[in-house]
């Protein structure tokens, strides 16, 4: 259990530090929301009355130890802009966020495993010179780019015209299909060339391993090898990769599709929050993020020990 | 690790590393075209109609305002470069030193404290780090340079530090400190200098991050401030794509997607002929 605590506390201070940075720069340093709120030609009073409600006038150890406390109790507030409740733009914005990126993410790692082992097994050959080939190319290539390429491709008469161009009316399956192809063949697309690249060198390396060549010599045949125990020994770098790009992939990936395509996810809440100065709303998507990926890691820790009884 | 005459015979041998050099030289002899004034000065200019189509006046055709297309992706060479290079070497630098700070004193509380910054950095969105510090610095144009240097040292400050607690032990090292030399000059003269194989990789890659990064952050309007970039042009292009205008995007994507091979190919090949073990993967 000492290692399990270890991690814990560990995932504690990386709270407290990841807390205080998002504290200092969008709270302490964040836009002013004063004129904003009351307008340009407020009186003195006013102002102060604003800065009383927004925490203006409170010192510095002060607001960050309320911001802590309102993390922890889960007390959100409601956001400056809307009015609306934090939770409930939470509870409105990450289901989208979540339906949008989960294919492509799977999928991704889905097909990067797949290529990865293909180009492994053929360490050297024609098939994972190519794989590798392409790898390279793909990491190549903009995210940006390939979203517009996509949309161009599939969503406009100058290309299949199949989907919507953007946006995200979603009543039904059809229609969660009809919206969700071109952000996740993008999201696919875009991550493939890294994920392959990754799952190829881990694959390699396992192969190479005195076990695997054990196997070998006992006469076990190739799938069976790739399957039991290349894959299953690669177990615990693929669950890594997969836990830890959850957060960051879905924050950061969902923020550039959703603002290009105006789908109504957390990504662009946040992003439309950064740039309004809505602090409810970042302390919120920040603190949150920074509680799950620590759940994360000390979730991955245990996870490694059923994958893994050597690990203790 | 086999000398320097080693290594350039390594990189000629390996093709796609070879085409990689030639195609970053190419984009640098761009740039340096731009710099010294000789190349794409006419950017700005609005010397054609809105959308004309590519010809002789307008290699590329012209954009919204007139602005010739085939300059303002040339000029954004520079830019590339601009970003490109500040990023990578401050980055790799800061790496360096937080890096070997912590390799050196490993398990002190400067190691510590090292690894409790990449970890917090680490746990922020980028994206999200970027726009609040963009924010938080009122639209200083080095803002996302300053949030790319921030967040990009933390793989190479991981990699240096393990290579230096393995250095630490080696024999040079412990009779230079033996014979009572200090450790800041250990650091700088024996310990730094044979990480530089780490260093050359990471600032290849962080290279190559950095304009990617430009090109989504000129999208989302915290990027480039003033001036042109093919983040900017891009930008640009998301709307004249449903119009049916593609030289903007075509020019600008053409242009990333060969910076951007050349230099995958160049860190590849240089992590091959610079690390053994990887190489042998």
């Amino acid at each position: 259990m000492k290692p399990l605590l270890r991690k814990l506390l560990q995932g504690l201070l990386l709270i407290l530090g990841v807390t205080l940075i998002s504290f200092l720069l969008m709270v302490w340093f964040g836009p002013d929301q004063t004129y904003t709120l009351i307008g340009k030609n407020a009186s003195a009073e006013q102002i102060e009355q604003i800065h009383q409600q927004l925490g203006y006038d409170q010192p510095f150890f002060k607001r960050y130890l309320d911001y802590l406390a309102s993390l922890a109790t889960l007390d959100l507030g409601t956001s400056n802009a809307s009015g609306e409740q934090v939770k409930k733009i939470l509870m409105r914005t990450v289901p989208v966020s979540l339906a949008l990126m989960i294919p492509g993410f799977i999928l991704g790692n889905l097909l990067g495993i797949a290529l990865g082992l293909s180009a492994a097994s053929h360490h050297g050959q024609w098939r994972d010179r190519l794989i590798s080939g392409l790898s390279v190319g793909g990491m190549s290539i903009s995210f940006l780019v390939v979203i517009i390429a996509f949309q161009v491709l599939l969503s406009t008469p100058y290309g299949l015209d199949l989907f919507p161009v953007r946006g995200w009316q979603v009543s039904g399956f059809g229609s969660y299909l009809q919206y969700v192809t071109v952000p996740t063949l993008a999201l696919v697309f875009v991550t493939l060339g890294y994920n392959t690249r990754f799952y190829r060198a881990v694959f390699i390396e396992e192969s190479g391993k005195d076990h695997i060549r054990t196997a070998r010599a006992y006469g076990a045949s190739h799938t069976e090898i790739l399957w039991k125990h290349v894959l299953k020994n690669s177990m615990v770098p693929i669950v890594t990769r997969v836990m830890f790009s959850i957060p960051l992939v879905v924050i950061s990936g969902s923020l550039l599709i959703e603002s290009y395509f105006g789908i109504p996810g957390i990504g662009l809440a946040t992003f439309e929050a950064i740039t309004s100065g809505d602090q409810p709303v970042l302390k919120a998507v920040v603190g949150l993020t920074a509680v799950a990926f620590v759940a994360i890691q000390v979730l991955s820790e245990m996870l490694y020990r059923l994958l893994d009884p050597r690990v203790s | 690790m086999g000398g320097r005459t080693d290594i350039l015979g390594k990189l000629k041998s390996d093709r796609a590393g070879l085409a990689g050099f030639l195609i970053v030289t190419f984009f640098f002899l761009i740039a340096l075209g731009v710099w010294l004034g000789w190349l794409g000065q006419g950017w700005s200019d609005a010397s054609g109609g809105r959308w004309e189509s590519p010809g002789s006046a307008h290699w590329f055709g012209t954009n919204i305002l007139g602005q010739d297309i085939f300059q303002r992706a040339v000029y954004s060479v520079r830019t590339a470069f601009e970003i490109g290079l500040v990023v990578a070497v401050f980055s790799t630098l800061l790496g360096a030193v937080l890096g070997a700070l912590a390799g050196w004193y490993s398990g002190s509380w400067v190691d510590a404290t090292v690894m409790w910054m990449k970890g917090v950095l680490d746990s922020i969105p980028f994206y999200l780090f970027v726009a609040a510090l963009a924010f938080a610095l009122h639209g200083q144009p080095w803002a996302m340079h300053l949030a790319m240097i921030a967040t990009f040292w933390t793989t190479t400050g991981r990699l240096v530090r393990a290579e230096v607690m393995k250095i630490k032990s080696m024999d040079y090292v412990r009779s230079a400190r033996s014979i009572g030399l200090h450790d800041s000059l250990i650091l700088a003269r024996h310990v730094l200098p044979n990480t530089s194989h780490i260093l050359l990789v990471q600032a290849t890659i962080a290279f190559v991050a950095a304009i990617k990064t430009e090109v989504i952050l000129s999208f989302l309007g915290l990027g480039v401030q003033d001036g042109v970039s093919w983040g900017l042009m891009l930008a640009e292009s998301t709307q004249e794509v449903l119009a049916g205008h593609f030289a903007n995007f075509i020019a600008a994507s053409g242009l990333l997607f060969l910076l951007l091979i050349g230099f995958n190919l160049l860190a590849d090949a240089l992590q091959d002929a610079l690390d053994p073990r990887q190489a042998a993967l």
